[in-house]
């Protein structure tokens, strides 16, 4: 019988972060909701919404910080970048796992450790996440807060319109995102796993 | 000879009558004669000077010169020069009454709050905000030159508006009079900014862009002849301009027609919901025009659809949730449907690998049972 191995995986400020970063996203994307669809929700005066949506965007800001000065502070970094000798390979297996093996209750080919807590597939969504969308939903939503203090920027951009396009494919894919990353979250060796090991900062490894 | 004698007292009677009215009519020049001094003041009451100089220059360019309105249509009062005199005319003069001509003007002026300052004690005259001599048409001014010559002489905006998200961006795109002094229609005037100079595209140069006249202009651009520019005709005209070298986008601006009711600015009256703008359906984006000068200080109101305001050939006019880009959206569902769908396909391949892995186990079970 496999017996499990607790492992401190989520470091106190890595689960403050993540959580935090959580709570924000779903307030972004519900007041982005309102503020994109004023003639179909009315849930918040777009006033208030306009305000929610600003204070819970510097927020997040704010929390990407706190992921940085952790993650650059201590070099964790490195856990988000992929062997590219192994990549390819990797990729395959853990696509092929999530495609039928996980059907089949065969072992995930990823073995989780405090070094090498994600798998490729994760590696590669969340370094995209992090270094390139949610820096560009920052900025984007940087340029659309002040708009005539970005000014400049926005015309190089090829203006207003354009930036606000990228702002708002982002959000979309975050929105979708989140969905399929909570669903994600309940692979796990049991559909809480994951979510537990997110708030004590252990995972149970099953050899 | 009787008839002879009659006709000739008949032309000597209309010679000294036009004579006479020609003597009584105070001609601008003659004004001029003493108002072109630039050191002319009058020494106020209350210790200030009054500047008296008229630049006749300016003056010649002003609505009343142009439509043959002289000094004394307005200075009433003042109905013969004595030169025998140091001062020909009344030094104390009534102020011009705008309202005998500008009736509507007028009784419209009454319902605001600038007349109603009046009970306490502040008197807002015409002038105050149209300024004495200069006056010129409105209605091809952008915002900033109508706020400028007219709000922004008393008012400081950026003290009162703080609740106001993008504040800037409004005072920049958005005259004041569209939220306060809600009554007045409005337009959105679309201008065509030229990137290759970052200049906007003057009426001349966009006609010449096209190879057409301001009388052809919507034969060239409206296709369909139908009165009104839509998305196609709009891309076609900017693809005309492409060809010419002129590569460019719209610039949007929110304006009050120049109305008498224009003048219903009150206190509380303002529009303070974003939702009054910010939705598709708002009435604010009902009209929506490229505005032409005709030369002469009028507009040619070329009228466009609507929804061209949510393409982006109009650029740098985006009203959240307004004027948004309908096609977003639809991508933006395909995305998160997707999302959705690859949740419920894999949840529903794992119900089903579950239920059918404890069949087996139960079957492998019962059989080892026997």
């Amino acid at each position: 019988m496999a017996h499990a191995k607790s492992i401190y995986i989520h470091p106190a400020p890595v689960r403050v972060w993540h959580w935090l970063n959580a709570f924000f996203c779903v307030v972004l994307i519900v007041t982005g909701l309102q503020l994109r669809f004023a003639e179909v929700f009315t849930f918040l005066a777009l006033e208030d919404a306009v305000k929610l949506h600003n204070y819970a965007g510097f927020s997040l800001i704010a929390n990407y910080g706190l992921w940085v000065a952790f993650y650059f502070g201590t070099g964790r970094i490195r856990i988000y970048f992929p062997d590219p000798r192994t990549f390819v390979p990797m990729a395959i297996k853990q696509i092929r796992y999530y495609t039928m093996g996980i059907f089949r209750q065969e072992p995930n080919p990823h073995q989780i450790t405090a070094e090498n807590k994600f798998n490729v597939l994760q590696k590669q969504a969340y370094i995209s996440i992090m270094f390139l969308f949610l820096p560009a939903q920052m900025i984007t939503g940087l340029f659309l807060w002040r708009i005539k203090n970005f000014d400049q920027y926005i015309t190089l951009l090829g203006g207003i319109k354009i930036v606000d396009t990228f702002h708002v494919l982002i959000y979309y894919f975050f929105a979708s995102f989140i969905l399929v990353h909570a669903y994600l979250a309940t692979l796990g060796h049991s559909p809480l796993a994951h979510y537990k090991a997110m708030f004590t900062g252990y995972e149970e490894a099953h050899k | 000879m009787l008839i002879r004698w009659k006709l000739s007292l008949c032309c000597m009677a209309s010679i000294v009558f036009i004579a006479a009215a020609n003597a009584a009519a105070i001609e601008n020049q003659e004004c001029m004669e003493c108002h072109n001094d630039s050191s002319l003041t009058r020494q106020e009451s209350e210790g200030m000077r009054q500047e008296l100089y008229l630049d006749y220059e300016k003056f010649k360019y002003s609505v009343h010169n142009v439509n043959g309105i002289g000094c004394t249509d307005c200075h009433t009062a003042i109905d013969s020069l004595d030169y025998d005199k140091e001062m020909p005319h009344s030094v104390a003069l009534a102020a011009p009454r705008c309202y005998d001509c500008h009736e509507v003007e007028g009784e419209a002026y009454r319902n605001s709050v600038h007349f109603k300052a009046a009970s306490k004690g502040v008197s807002i005259p015409c002038y105050a905000c149209h300024g004495y001599h200069y006056v010129t048409r409105l209605e091809g001014n952008n915002v900033l030159e109508r706020e400028n010559h007219f709000c922004l002489k008393c008012h400081d905006p950026g003290k009162f508006h703080d609740w106001l998200p993008q504040k800037e961006t409004h005072f920049a795109h958005v005259e004041c009079t569209v939220c306060h002094a809600p009554d007045a229609p409005r337009h959105i005037n679309l201008t065509f900014f030229n990137l290759m100079n970052n200049k906007y595209l003057s009426t001349k140069e966009l006609l010449a862009g096209l190879n057409t006249t301001l009388d052809r202009f919507m034969t060239v651009v409206d296709g369909d002849h139908n009165g009104i520019i839509d998305v196609q005709e709009l891309e076609d005209m900017v693809l005309l301009l492409r060809q010419k070298g002129i590569r460019g986008t719209f610039h949007g601006e929110l304006l009050s027609e120049v109305e008498p009711v224009v003048h219903h600015v009150n206190r509380g009256k303002a529009k303070r919901q974003c939702e009054t703008c910010h939705m598709p359906t708002s009435p604010f984006f009902e009209s929506v025009a490229i505005m032409l000068d005709r030369g002469d200080g009028t507009l040619q109101h070329n009228l466009v659809e609507r929804n061209v305001l949510a393409t982006y050939y109009v650029n740098h006019f985006y009203a959240l949730s307004g004027t948004r880009v309908r096609v977003l959206d639809m991508v933006g569902i395909i995305m998160v449907l997707a999302g959705i769908g690859i949740v419920a396909l894999h949840l529903s391949f794992r119900i089903v690998a579950s239920l059918s892995g404890k069949g087996r186990r139960g079957r492998s079970t019962k059989h080892s049972g026997h």
